[in-house]
């Protein structure tokens, strides 16, 4: 059997003394989707940062595609086709969008048609390519990070929280998007989300963080998943 | 991401610390008091002349860091005005009779010229639109010009040679020690006391952010251009004292070198930490001085590699460094525990007081409001009128220009064309800070909070024009209008009190924001996407807490969101945006239900992406 997209064991992580990930353990099958949720501060934005390895674990063990990546840093990741779209709007904001999506690949050969690619999905881009990306509205940068993140076709991405602030239609498409680079790639999402209809309607599998530890797992397919993860959610 | 540990641990009260801080101060004052006592008796004649000139830096230095390490504001020109205080008293002396009148007047008009340019420096840096790196290039420019005049000041100002052999105040080397030393020990405690104070804080978030800061009324150039007057004074008695004790004066003490030295000093001390910067000084200048004297060619080398070794053992300077020795050899008292003020309910804030009831002006009128980037139309022609009670919802895609309506009615220099008045009084082209003064607060659309302050911190910053900063003392306890206290008490706040925002999740920075802007107790509430980030719960919650504030006190609140379920729940009425226009205003059901609204925006994928108006969206 094909090895794990990610493998993730033991997980211990946080800042200075205090830790905001405990014992986590899950995994990332190839060609799968899992949704990672939970309320504010239980750890998510924390446990996307240590996979990316911005952040050094405490413990555990982390494999991506089989091999170990623990204590890696962000460069080396990227250079192994994982992907990262953070929560705050991560682009350069004097570039243009052209040139933003330029350093989304290693070398420019096959920047053209991984642009028409891209632009596919959000048509916006090509015709706006020159425009300095910081004058982009909030929405709009937003698809450009996820455009970013799949221009160099990724075999592992780490999304977070992409829905927010887009407008219903717009989270629609980015839904189709991701459906539609996973089929017949290799690709593996992990997605942190608050919009629950948003990321049950892309992942197959879900896991619910409260205070740092995973207390629920599954399956999304499985009846009544919708109302066990909003009793998770509720205050 | 918060930190679940800190949450259980029993946090200080803000003066409990203070205290307990002010004692290990106190000491330090005492020890360095005690120095100052006995140093003449125990150094050679050589060591005692030089030191006094090294406390006399070390006084600029703690100025140069209160500026600089808590403020942000790099002054390369403080020695221009330690400069100005020096040939005050050298013209003085040397063109007048030494008389005690003479003295004091020399020290009188040394201050008040020094306190004059710093005004105009100020008045020059500070302006709006200015960037932050301006205040650097000017005052570096002051330096030169000072040395240009007093080169061109001829025979008056002693030109290049400068000034030497005036009569001068008749006092021994051991009382000049004395005085330099005590004043080192008085600006560094004062300092002290004064950057832990609450209004020390503001400093701090000044620093941090700066617009934030301004859109909660607090005219951050003014205190910054209050800062450096005082600064200049401090620097300018400083030369003053120079002057008197050396019975020299010459142009170099005003020269950029001198200005870039004292950066140095404090960026090796360590940057915001006051005694790292005041010792750096002092122990540079002597070692400098001893060390010219006996190797007179290789010193500056000597002392430069000093600098670069430095800089690699304690890449945050010298201060932090001793704290953290200090953390290791006394763990038990030095752990810092988490330290925040209670939170308690403010005064009712209640709206109809703010206002004559009977002919109340609309909340906001907006006529005929345009915004263009050069040919492109972000906005065009916008006018509608927010009144008391009402809660409008701004929908539209991505890009169609709410952001940018948002920033238009909280700053007067935003808009190209167009009227906006609110409370009835109309914006002009005013500044964010007096927009918000009219009663108008704003939440940003992405998290703006201070990421060095606590939680606790900022929402004490945050009712910073409502209820005065104090200079010397830190409050115990935060008032905070009931809806503010709702928010924070729905999304957890209330236990990460003492957490630093930095450390805060993204949801937990959002909920910061809007805890903040309301703890303004604005009358007129811009909200950018108030709830993102946040859970559904929490978002409910937040509804209700809105709906009452508009319910309750009148307030007017305009709204973007996305999340149309949400919208309905709570608007009154909803104003639909779209390639910068107004394309439907009006009641709930009438824009939720509209084909239109559904074309634009929810449904139909071929318009998704395309919105034709680039605008200019995201504050950052």
């Amino acid at each position: 059997m094909a090895d794990a997209a990610l493998q993730i064991e033991h997980l211990t992580s946080g800042y200075g003394e205090a830790m905001v990930l405990r014992d986590i353990t899950l995994s990332l099958q190839q060609g799968e989707v899992l949704a990672v949720l939970g309320k504010n501060g239980m750890g998510k934005s924390t446990l996307l940062k240590t996979i990316m390895g911005f952040l050094p674990p405490h413990g555990g063990t982390i494999r991506i595609h089989g091999t170990p990546t623990t204590g890696l840093s962000p460069h080396r990741l990227a250079a192994r086709s994982v992907a990262y779209s953070p929560q705050d709007q991560a682009i350069f904001q004097d570039l243009s969008v052209e040139e933003n999506l330029r350093l989304g690949l290693r070398s420019d050969r096959g920047f053209a048609p991984a642009l028409d690619r891209v632009a596919g999905f959000f048509p916006f881009l090509a015709k706006r390519r020159r425009q300095a990306a910081g004058t982009l509205s909030g929405g709009e940068q937003k698809m450009l990070i996820m455009a970013r993140a799949l221009l160099s076709r990724p075999r592992l991405m780490l999304v977070d929280e992409i829905s927010e602030g887009l407008q219903p239609s717009v989270i629609l498409r980015m839904a189709e998007v991701m459906r539609s680079e996973l089929s017949g790639s290799q690709l593996s999402i992990l997605l942190i989300e608050q919009n629950v209809q948003f990321a049950l309607s892309v992942a197959q599998r879900y896991a619910v963080l409260t205070r740092g530890e995973i207390v629920d797992t599954g399956l999304i397919a499985q009846p009544g998943v919708e109302a066990r993860i909003h009793d998770h959610l509720a205050v | 991401m918060s930190a679940p540990m800190r949450d259980a641990a029993p946090a200080r009260l803000p003066s409990e610390r203070f205290r307990l801080e002010l004692g290990g101060i106190g000491a330090l004052t005492l020890l360095g008091l005690a120095l100052v006592a006995v140093g003449p008796l125990l150094l050679d004649r050589y060591s005692v002349n030089i030191l006094i000139r090294s406390f006399l830096y070390g006084s600029i230095a703690v100025t140069v860091d209160i500026l600089w390490g808590f403020t942000g504001v790099l002054s390369f020109g403080q020695s221009a005005f330690f400069a100005i205080g020096a040939y005050a008293c050298g013209l003085a002396f040397s063109h007048l009779d030494f008389t005690p009148l003479v003295a004091v007047a020399a020290l009188g008009g040394g201050v008040v010229v020094a306190g004059l340019v710093a005004a105009l420096i100020a008045w020059l840096a500070f302006g709006t639109g200015v960037s932050p790196l301006y205040i650097s290039v000017v005052t570096l420019v002051l330096s030169i010009v000072f040395v240009q005049v007093i080169y061109a000041g001829g025979d008056f100002t002693g030109s290049s040679s400068g000034l030497s052999g005036f009569d001068t105040f008749d006092l021994s080397n051991e009382a000049w020690f004395r005085i330099a030393g005590v004043a080192l020990v008085l600006v560094t405690l004062l300092g002290w006391i004064f950057v832990r104070s609450d209004a020390g804080r503001l400093l701090v978030s000044i620093r941090e952010n700066e617009q934030r800061c301004r859109y909660f009324g607090i005219s951050t150039s003014w205190v910054k251009g209050a800062l450096l007057v005082v600064s200049a004074v401090v620097a300018a008695l400083a030369g003053y004292a120079y002057a008197a004790y050396t019975d020299v004066v010459a142009p170099d003490l005003g020269d950029f070198q001198f200005g870039t030295m004292l950066v140095i000093w404090v960026a090796l001390g360590g940057r915001g930490t006051l005694i790292g910067p005041a010792i750096i000084a002092v122990l540079i200048d002597f070692v400098s001085a001893w060390l010219s004297g006996s190797l007179p060619f290789v010193w500056q080398l000597v002392v430069g590699a000093v600098f670069i070794v430095v800089i690699v053992i304690m890449p945050q300077g010298l201060g932090p460094a001793l704290a953290g020795l200090v953390r290791r050899l006394l763990p038990r008292v030095s752990r810092i525990q988490p330290t925040a003020a209670r939170l308690a309910e403010a005064p009712t804030y209640d709206i109809e007081t703010h206002m004559q009831m009977g002919h109340a002006p609309a909340a906001v009128e907006i006529t005929g409001v345009a915004r263009s980037y050069g040919s492109l139309h972000v906005l065009e022609d916008i006018s509608f009128t927010g009144r008391r009670g009402e809660l409008v919802s701004l929908v539209g895609p991505n890009g169609a220009g709410k952001t940018t309506l948002i920033r238009c009615i909280s700053d007067g220099q935003e808009r190209t064309r167009g009227r906006i008045a609110i409370q009835g009084r109309e914006v002009g082209r005013m500044p964010p800070e007096r927009c918000v003064r009219l009663g108008l607060g704003r939440k940003f659309q992405t998290p703006n909070v201070f990421d060095a302050l606590t939680v606790a911190e900022s929402l004490r910053v945050s009712r910073s024009r409502l209820e005065r900063l104090s200079p010397w003392r830190r409050a115990d306890e935060i008032h905070l209008p009931e809806a503010a206290m709702q928010v924070a008490r729905a999304t957890g706040l209330v236990a990460q009190l003492g957490t630093t925002v930095r450390h805060l999740s993204h949801g937990a920075k959002q909920a910061l924001e809007l805890a903040m802007v309301l703890a303004m107790e604005p009358s007129v509430l811009l909200l950018d996407e108030p709830t993102a980030g946040l859970t559904k719960p929490e978002r409910t919650l937040i509804g209700g807490i809105l709906v009452d504030l508009v319910a309750k006190h009148g307030l007017c609140i305009l709204l973007i969101e996305h999340d149309l379920e949400f919208v309905r729940e709570i608007s009154s009425r909803i104003i639909v945006l779209h390639q910068g226009r107004i394309v439907l205003d009006g009641s709930v059901e009438e824009v939720v239900t509209s084909e239109l609204v559904r074309t634009i925006y929810t449904g139909e994928p071929q318009a998704i992406g395309e919105p034709a108006a680039a605008g200019p969206g995201s504050d950052g």
